[in-house]
Parts: C-alpha cells; structure tokens; sequence
C-alpha cells in the first residue's frame, strides 16, 4: 500500500460535543470519575425487547416523537458554534452521520403519522438543520457508518487546504433509534451485556450512545491541530476484519510517519467485541509502542457515526485539563498490556491517536497535536 | 483546481420494472455466486456499472447517492420486531459499492460516501476534483424505491454510473473541470440528470461551490 497523503496540519478553532453526559466539560468530568452513561432499557423503546445498554441525551426512553428527540440537544450544541458565514462557499458545512433521521421512519411504520416521514431521508433532516441553523446551501452530507465523522474531517480539511474555503464548520450527530439497536441486536453484538473494551471475556458486547458534536477547522494558527488523517477499508466483509489484523495496521501506518518521535497516548475505537477490539488492541501496540489505549465506549456507548468527533472532543477537553479518562467498564485481562483502566496524566504526551471503525472493515485515524 | 479527465464511463439503465430477483439472474455471471444472493438491485447495478473496470489498493473510490438502499430500509422496517441482521447490514448509506469491492474481496485506501440531493452531483465532483489519489472511481446510483415511493422519500428510477477520472488527458472520452470564481450558486444539476448527460455525453456547466463547473466531452 502507497502511503496515504495527507494534507497539511488543520487548525482546530473550536470544538464542542454533547453526550448524555453533558457538554465535552461535563462527559470529560463524567469520565474522569469511572461513571457509566448506559443503562439498560428495552431495546425497541415503547415496543419492548430485550433489555440492552443504551445511553439517552435528553430524554428518559428511546421514543421517536414529533420534532424527534434530537432536534432539541442538537439546538443546544449548535449554539456553541462560532458565529459565521456558514453553508457559504468560503465557510462550507459538512454534516456526517450514519443514521441521521432513519428512526422516524420506524416511528412512522409504528403509527403512520406522516410528520416522521419529514425527516427520515438523509436531505430531509439535513434541510431540518440547514433551516434550523440558518445554514447557506454550501453543505456536503457525507455517510460512512461509524467513521462517517473522520471522512468528513478529512474531506474539511481538503477544502481548507485548497483553498476552496477559509473556515470549515464540520458537524455530527447520531442519536440512538429503534431502527438502530434493533439492527445491532439483530447481529447479537448488543445484547444484556455491558460493554468492557478491550478486556479478554467470554462474550463480547457493545453498547450504543447518543452522541453530536462539531469542529470549527481553519488553516489559521490554532492551539490544537489535526497533524495527520488516515482512511484504509478493507472490504472483507461487512462486519468481520481480516484475521491478520493488517486492516488496523494498514490504517496506523497511515499516521505512524506524522507521529514519530512524539509521545502519544492512543483513543480507540474499542466498542467491546472480542475479535475487533483484540485485533486493535494488538495492532496499535505495534504501531504505537508503549502508547496507553483507552476507549470511552464502556461509559458512552458507541455514538455510531459521529464516535471520531465526539471522541476528538473529549480528547481535547482532556488535554486541556491535564487528565484522560481510563477504559471505564473493562477489567484485567486486557488484550493487550497498554491498556488503560485507570485515568492518566496527559503531561508528558505530545499526541494523541483517534481512531474508529465501521462496517466493511472501515478503518479511521487521525493525530491530535498542539500546534 | 485540477480537472480530471474521464477515462471510463458506463451508465446501467435496467428496464424499468426490475427488480432485484430479475437483476440477480440478469447479471449472474457478473459476480461470485456467494455474493449474488446477498446483493441488492443497486449493488447489483453499482457492480454492472463497474464490471471489468479494476479498483486498485492505491484508487480512491467515490459514491453518491440520495436514497441508497431504499428496498433493503423498506424490508428492514417490515422485519421488526424480529430485525433481519443481512437487511440492517445492507441498509447502511455505502452499502452498494461494499458489496461490490466486498465480492472482489478489493480493499481500497480511500471510500468517499457522499448524500443529500440538491447539490449532491457537485459535493461527489468536489471529493473527487480533491482526491490525491492518481485515479478516482466514481460510481452513483439508486433503485426504485415501493411504499417509500409513494411516500415521496426515493427514487422512481433505478440506474448506477460508473466514471473513472485520471490526472492523465490523454485518450480522454471528457472531463470535469472546476475553476474558482466568485459567482454564486446556480442550480445544480440532479444526481439522474448528471447520470443522463453522461449517457448521452452532453455538456454541463452551472456555478456552485465559489466556482465554474463545466462536464465537456471530447
């Protein structure tokens, strides 16, 4: 494989998130003290099923209503972002997600209320947004599972650098549906089970989270950067990994040149299946020697789609404050020794790796500096 | 802006009452039977549209859609509550092109899945137009949607595009060319309007994205 080329370093100019935990002060503060967003409710919300770990922002149950329960958390990060332009030529938009508003049509085969159809299609709920926010008609919608945010980080950093844009607003969101939990629990990797990423147990099992979040990125000066991004898919199937693990590796590599020399300390992606999170664990400890690797899955959840902003988020916030959260949920054994079930002290790293996967062995990275 | 030349270009058009059984006898000998089974009606035409075309470790692969997997979300949502694992699995947004490159068993380094609908043809030109990578594949599509279609939430025809775009002019059937103004937004035209230019290589311009775009044929 030919060395992937990145643009040069993207300047973070703001950034925020929202979890069931707050904002990126209050999850990072959440996460610091060992505390588990996901609880476990019934799988197809009002209809029932099995109970599964779920982790809600802003509303009790997993119900789909009329505007559906996102459009509010996603007003209140929105009006963190920077004032701009934005969905102008110079100050384009990109929204990622997996989902977007896919749970309304569940809701819709529920009741038949043909309000849910407005916001089912991908178009459909950006325009909700676009009117919402007062955004132009420069927003690129893009959707790649769960590294959906990373693909649109890298495609706004492209535009930066082009110099087809001076400010990029790059935002994100997936909120737990019906539609989504009862399709992992359909694959039975959500099931009763609390997520622990990366430990070595009988049975592996995820959790899904609500997450959102945005980044203002610019070619100005900024405290923290964006050094390098990585994309490699391996297309074995749809949700295996080639058993080599070279697909993580392939991707590590990706930003391996960019971050030698530094002291790095690793967010995975970690969601809490055995094989995957064995394969990254082992891959990211060739990669990264001596690196610690956390997931925050374990307390959020996986918050599908929008995982690499909301986690490059919360990986700023804990840079900033000195401390970042251990793997909350999992105990020793561990697949690999550089796991960290503790939180640790950021003094002393110049660099931090996040990283997610999707179906179709997709494969993200990207390397946080300061400038 | 560089402009990337059209090297290949192949538009799948079905008979319009096609469905997926018909396509998967249709096209049988295009794919490994393990795969076919599995595929949906724009996997199938996503794989039509690229047969014979080779997808490389080192290309970068772009897809644009609006609805992507209408019939595979149709069927998924008539499943529950005992949700089908293979429908939820081939609903996802990139699905076509996966199980395409997934029956290749192709990796590929860089996989751009884009959506919306008013200025989808511009974003999924904006990606490749900035790709590094030497050469670029750029499949879009959609199929015919059923209650979702009477819903007005898919497409009421199906068909998938196949172009690849090099640095390379030389023996080039057309291009696509950006270059940075200051004019504002026009209409952009639609992702089936494009994939019909493209058929019958008409020529397209329209500003968009602080600059000219222009489709020319050689």
């Amino acid at each position: 494989m030919s060395p992937i080329e990145d643009p040069p370093p993207t300047g973070i100019e703001a950034l925020g998130c929202l979890t069931p935990f707050g904002d990126a002060e209050a999850t990072l503060h959440a996460l610091l003290a060992g505390r588990r967003a996901l609880e476990r409710l019934p799988v197809l919300g009002a209809d029932g099923g099995e109970r599964v770990p779920l982790a809600l922002a802003g509303s009790p149950e997993m119900t789909e209503s009329l505007p559906p329960r996102w459009m509010g958390p996603l007003r209140s990060l929105a009006a963190g972002i920077p004032q701009g332009p934005w969905g102008s030529p110079r100050s384009p938009v990109v929204v990622t997600s997996s989902n977007f508003g896919v749970g309304s049509l569940y809701a819709y085969m529920g009741g038949r209320d043909p309000g849910h159809l407005a916001h089912g299609a991908p178009f459909a709920c950006v325009d909700h947004l676009q009117r919402e926010f007062g955004w132009g008609g420069q927003v690129h919608i893009l959707s790649h599972a769960c590294v959906s945010a990373h693909v649109g980080l890298l495609h706004a950093s492209r535009l930066l650098h082009a110099g087809l844009a001076d400010r990029v607003l790059a935002f994100s969101f997936d909120f737990v549906s019906p539609f989504v939990a009862g399709g992992f629990h359909s694959l039975k990797i959500l099931n009763a089970d609390m997520p622990a990423p990366y430990q070595a147990r009988e049975s592996g099992s995820i959790g899904l989270g609500d997450g959102a979040a945005f980044a203002v990125l610019t070619r100005a000066p900024c405290d923290f950067v964006i050094r390098a991004q990585a994309l490699h898919n391996e297309m074995r199937s749809f949700t295996g990994n080639q058993a080599d693990g070279s697909g993580f590796a392939a991707c590590a590599e990706g930003v391996a040149a960019a971050a030698s020399g530094r002291r790095l300390w690793v967010k995975g992606h970690g969601t809490g299946t055995l094989e995957a999170g064995r394969l990254e664990a082992e891959a990211f400890a060739r990669a990264f020697p001596g690196a610690p690797l956390v997931s925050w899955k374990g307390s959020l959840g996986h918050t599908l789609g929008s995982c690499g902003l909301v986690e490059l988020a919360l990986a700023v916030a804990a840079v900033r404050s000195g401390r970042a959260p251990g793997t909350i949920g999992s105990a020793p054994p561990c697949f690999a020794d550089a796991v960290a079930l503790e939180p640790f002290s950021t003094a002393g790293f110049d660099g931090a790796v996040i990283a997610s996967n999707a179906f179709g062995g997709a494969h993200a990275a990207l390397l946080l500096t300061h400038a | 802006m560089p402009e990337r030349s059209i090297q290949f270009m192949r538009l799948e058009r079905p008979h319009p009452g096609e469905q997926a059984a018909a396509a998967r006898v249709r096209l049988a000998d295009k794919f490994p039977r393990t795969a076919l089974r599995r595929m949906t009606h724009l996997g199938l035409l996503t794989g039509a549209a690229l047969d014979g075309v080779p997808v490389g470790e080192d290309d970068a692969v772009v897809y644009a859609s609006t609805y992507a997997e209408t019939r595979a979300l149709e069927d998924f949502l008539g499943t529950f509550p005992a949700a089908s694992p293979l429908l939820f699995q081939t609903s996802i947004h990139p699905s076509a092109v996966q199980q395409v490159l997934i029956g290749r068993q192709q990796s590929v380094g860089r996989y751009w899945p884009i959506t919306g609908r008013r200025r989808l043809v511009e974003s999924a030109l904006l990606v490749a137009l900035l790709e590094t990578a030497p050469r670029v594949v750029l499949a879009c599509g959609e199929e015919r949607g059923s209650w979702l279609l009477e819903k007005g939430m898919a497409s009421d025809r199906a068909f998938a595009l196949a172009l690849v775009l090099t640095q390379d002019p030389s023996g080039a059937l057309g291009r696509v060319r950006f270059t940075a103004g200051g004019a504002p937004d026009e209409t952009c035209p639609s992702l089936p309007d494009f994939a019909d230019a493209v058929g019958e290589r008409r020529g397209l311009s329209w500003s968009g994205a602080g600059g000219e775009w222009s489709l020319d044929w050689s």
